[in-house]
C-alpha cells in the first residue's frame, strides 16, 4: 500500500486512538522491538507486551511448546523481564515508533497485580493496560481469578483504581459462561474487554506416556480455536456495551473480519506472528481492500454487524 | 534477519531419509557458520510452524543449502518441495561459531544430522588455516553418507568416522575416539565445537571438563518462531543464585551456540 495510514481503518477504544485495529497479541509479540527488522512498526495499530509481573520470572522448564493440528500448545510459564526492566529498558526504545503499546499485566495475587501496575504507571509511552486474568499456566492466581466472576470483578475494580491508564481485561475461554464473566468485569469498571486467551489443552507422547509439555497441560492457540473465539466475542457483544478486542487464531484478513462482524472493534493476532512475522501488515492491507471492495467509510461501521 | 521466499533449485535425497535442499534467494544474505533459518513451504497450512534448519552451506550471497533429516511433519512437508517450489525463509538466525585463530586448534565433533551446523565452520577453519580434526559420528554407513560425510572429507582434515553399528569406520559412539585423543593430550590449546544429539553433547561436555578443554556446543530445540518472541525453545543454564529470570536461555536468539560449561546437562532434555 502506498499510503501509510488508511483513515478508514482508524478506531478509538476507551479514548485511545489507533491508526488501525490490528494489534500484536501478548506473548506472541515479545516487547515489540523483536519485530522492528521484519515489519514497519509505525504501520501497526499497536501491540500488547508479553505479560509483565512486578518481579522478573523464570518460567517453566522445557519443553514449553508443542505443535498440534491447526495450532500449538504452550506452557511458557510467563517468563518475563519484570515491569521495572520493561519501563527502564524497553519503553525508551519503543518511543521512536508510532504505535500503541499496551502493557499486559499479571500476578499471583491481587496485590502483585497492583504492584506491577504501580511500577508501570511510572512508564512513559504506555497507552493502556491489559489485565491477564486468564493465563492457564500458573498454578495460583490467573486461572482462579479468571474463572470466577466474583474474583475477576474484585481484581478489576482494584486494578482500575490503581491504574492511571485505560484498563482492558482479557477473558479466559475456560469458563462455563463467558457472558456472565464479561458482565461482572464490565460492571467492575473495565474500559474494554479482550478475548479470548488460550484454551486449556493437553497432548500426550504415547511412547513415553508422558505429557508433551513439562507442565502437563498448556494453552491451545492458533486457527484451531478461532470458531470458539468468534462465538465468544459474539456472545459477549450481545451482553455488554464495552468495546471488544477479538483474539483467537487470526491468520488472515477474513479471520479478522469475522471477529469484527461478531462484535470486535479491534483484533489481536497471536500465533500467526510466529510462522508469518509480517501477518499484521498483510491484514492491515487486507482490511483496506475490504473497505474499498465493500464501499465502507470506516471499518468500525461493520463492528457488531452480524446479519440476523 | 530477512523474511523472503526462497526458490528451490534442487531438493535431492542423498541417502534414505536425508535431503539436500538448495534455495535461491532474491536478496543478499550474510550467513555466519552455525546460523540457521526457519523454513516452511509457501501456501501450506499444515504444519503451521516453520522448522529450524542449520544453514549447511552458502554459495554466494543469494544461495543457501540445508542438509536435513526427514523426521516429522515439518521436514516431510519440506521433502515434498520440488524444483522451483517456494519456501518461506527467515534468516539468518542465532549466533555463530567463534572462529579460533590459526595459533589455536579446533576439534569438530559432528553427531548425526548435527553435522549440518558445522560444515560451514569447517570451511572457515580451512580458510583460516586452523589445525583442525573432525570426529564424525552416525548411526550407520548410510546415515553417515546422508549427514554429508563426503563433504567433510573434502576439506582434507584428519577425520575419524564412527558408526553405532560398525557398518563404516569405528564401531561405537563418536565420543570414544574423542576421549582417546584427549587422553593422549590432543586437546591442549584446542577448542571443541560440537553439534549432535543431546546425549552426545553432554558426553563431549563432560570430557571437555575432565581434560580442561574449551568446549562450545550448538543446541537444538523445538521452536515456535526462531527470533526470540515465543520463548518456547529455552534451555536451562547455570546461574549463581536460585532459579530466577535468566535461568532459561532461548536457543534461537541467546544461542543456538553456547559455552558447554553454561548448560545444565544434568537436567533431562525432554524433547531433545
Amino acid at each position: 500500500m502506498s499510503t501509510k495510514y488508511d483513515p478508514r481503518l482508524a478506531v478509538t477504544i476507551a479514548g485511545i486512538y489507533f491508526n488501525n485495529p490490528v494489534l500484536g497479541a501478548s506473548g506472541t509479540f515479545g516487547y515489540g522491538l523483536e519485530f522492528a527488522e521484519l515489519i514497519d512498526l509505525n504501520r501497526l495499530g499497536g501491540f500488547v507486551t508479553k505479560g509483565l509481573s512486578a518481579k522478573p520470572l523464570a518460567g517453566n522448564p522445557p519443553p514449553r511448546i508443542v505443535e498440534t493440528h491447526g495450532g500449538m500448545l504452550n506452557a511458557i510459564g510467563l517468563q518475563n523481564i519484570g515491569a521495572r526492566a520493561f519501563v527502564e529498558e524497553k519503553l525508551p526504545l519503543l518511543k521512536r515508533y508510532d504505535t500503541k503499546v499496551i502493557a499486559n499485566v499479571f500476578g499471583y495475587s491481587d496485590d502483585e497485580y497492583i504492584e506491577a501496575i504501580e511500577i508501570l504507571n511510572d512508564g512513559e509511552g504506555i497507552a493502556a493496560y491489559e489485565l491477564n486474568i486468564s493465563c492457564p499456566n500458573v498454578k495460583e492466581g490467573g486461572i482462579v481469578i479468571g474463572n470466577s466472576p466474583t474474583a475477576a470483578a474484585r481484581l478489576t475494580s482494584r486494578a482500575k483504581q490503581a491504574s492511571n491508564r485505560p484498563l482492558i481485561v482479557k477473558l479466559s475461554p475456560n469458563v462455563t459462561d463467558v457472558a456472565e464473566l464479561a458482565r461482572a468485569i464490565a460492571d467492575a469498571g473495565a474500559d474494554c474487554l479482550s478475548l479470548i486467551n488460550t484454551v486449556v489443552g493437553m497432548s500426550i507422547d504415547v511412547n513415553t506416556r508422558r505429557p508433551r509439555l513439562s507442565y502437563g497441560t498448556g494453552g491451545l492457540s492458533g486457527p484451531a480455536i478461532r470458531p470458539i473465539a468468534v462465538r465468544m466475542v459474539y456472545e459477549v457483544a450481545k451482553t455488554v456495551d464495552l468495546p471488544l478486542i477479538g483474539i483467537g487464531g487470526i491468520a488472515s484478513t477474513d479471520d479478522a473480519l469475522e471477529f469484527i462482524i461478531a462484535g470486535a472493534t479491534a483484533i489481536q493476532i497471536g500465533t500467526a506472528n510466529y510462522y508469518d512475522p509480517a501477518i499484521t501488515m498483510k491484514v492491515i492491507d487486507g482490511l483496506s481492500a475490504h473497505c474499498a471492495n465493500h464501499h465502507l467509510q470506516t471499518i468500525s461501521s461493520i463492528t457488531r454487524s452480524l446479519a440476523q | 534477519m530477512i523474511d523472503i521466499v526462497g526458490i528451490a533449485e534442487t531438493n535431492e535425497e542423498i541417502a534414505p531419509g536425508y535431503r539436500l535442499l538448495r534455495l535461491a534467494l532474491n536478496q543478499d544474505v550474510e550467513v555466519r557458520p552455525g546460523q540457521f533459518a526457519m523454513l516452511k513451504p509457501r501456501g501450506v497450512f499444515e504444519p503451521l510452524l516453520r522448522r529450524a534448519l542449520a544453514v549447511y552451506r552458502v554459495d554466494g550471497p543469494r544461495r543457501v543449502s540445508f542438509l536435513f533429516q526427514v523426521l516429522g511433519r515439518g521436514t516431510e512437508a519440506l521433502a515434498q518441495i520440488g524444483e522451483g517450489g517456494e519456501i518461506e525463509t527467515l534468516l539468518p538466525l542465532g549466533n555463530s561459531w567463534p572462529i579460533p585463530s590459526n595459533e589455536e586448534r579446533a576439534i569438530v565433533v559432528a553427531g548425526g544430522i548435527g553435522s549440518a551446523s558445522v560444515l560451514m565452520l569447517c570451511e572457515v577453519l580451512k580458510q583460516a588455516g586452523v589445525d583442525t580434526r573432525v570426529f564424525f559420528g552416525a548411526a550407520n554407513a548410510r546415515a553417515a553418507a546422508g549427514c554429508g560425510l563426503e563433504d567433510f572429507r573434502a576439506y582434507g582434515f584428519p577425520l575419524v568416522l564412527s558408526t553405532v553399528d560398525g557398518s563404516s569406520g569405528e564401531r561405537g559412539f563418536v565420543t570414544a575416539p574423542l576421549e582417546r585423543l584427549l587422553k593422549e593430550g590432543g586437546g591442549r590449546g584446542a577448542t571443541i565445537c560440537a553439534c549432535g544429539p543431546w546425549g552426545m553433547m553432554k558426553r563431549v561436555a563432560e570430557l571437555a571438563e575432565e581434560f580442561e578443554v574449551r568446549c562450545i556446543v550448538s543446541l537444538e530445540a523445538p521452536m515456535g518462531c526462531g527470533f526470540g518472541v515465543c520463548v518456547g525453545c529455552v534451555v536451562e543454564v547455570k546461574t549463581d543464585g536460585p532459579l530466577g529470570y535468566g535461568s532459561y536461555k532461548r536457543v534461537c536468539t541467546d544461542g543456538s551456540i553456547f559455552n558447554a560449561k553454561s548448560v545444565r546437562w544434568d537436567i533431562s532434555a525432554v524433547g531433545h
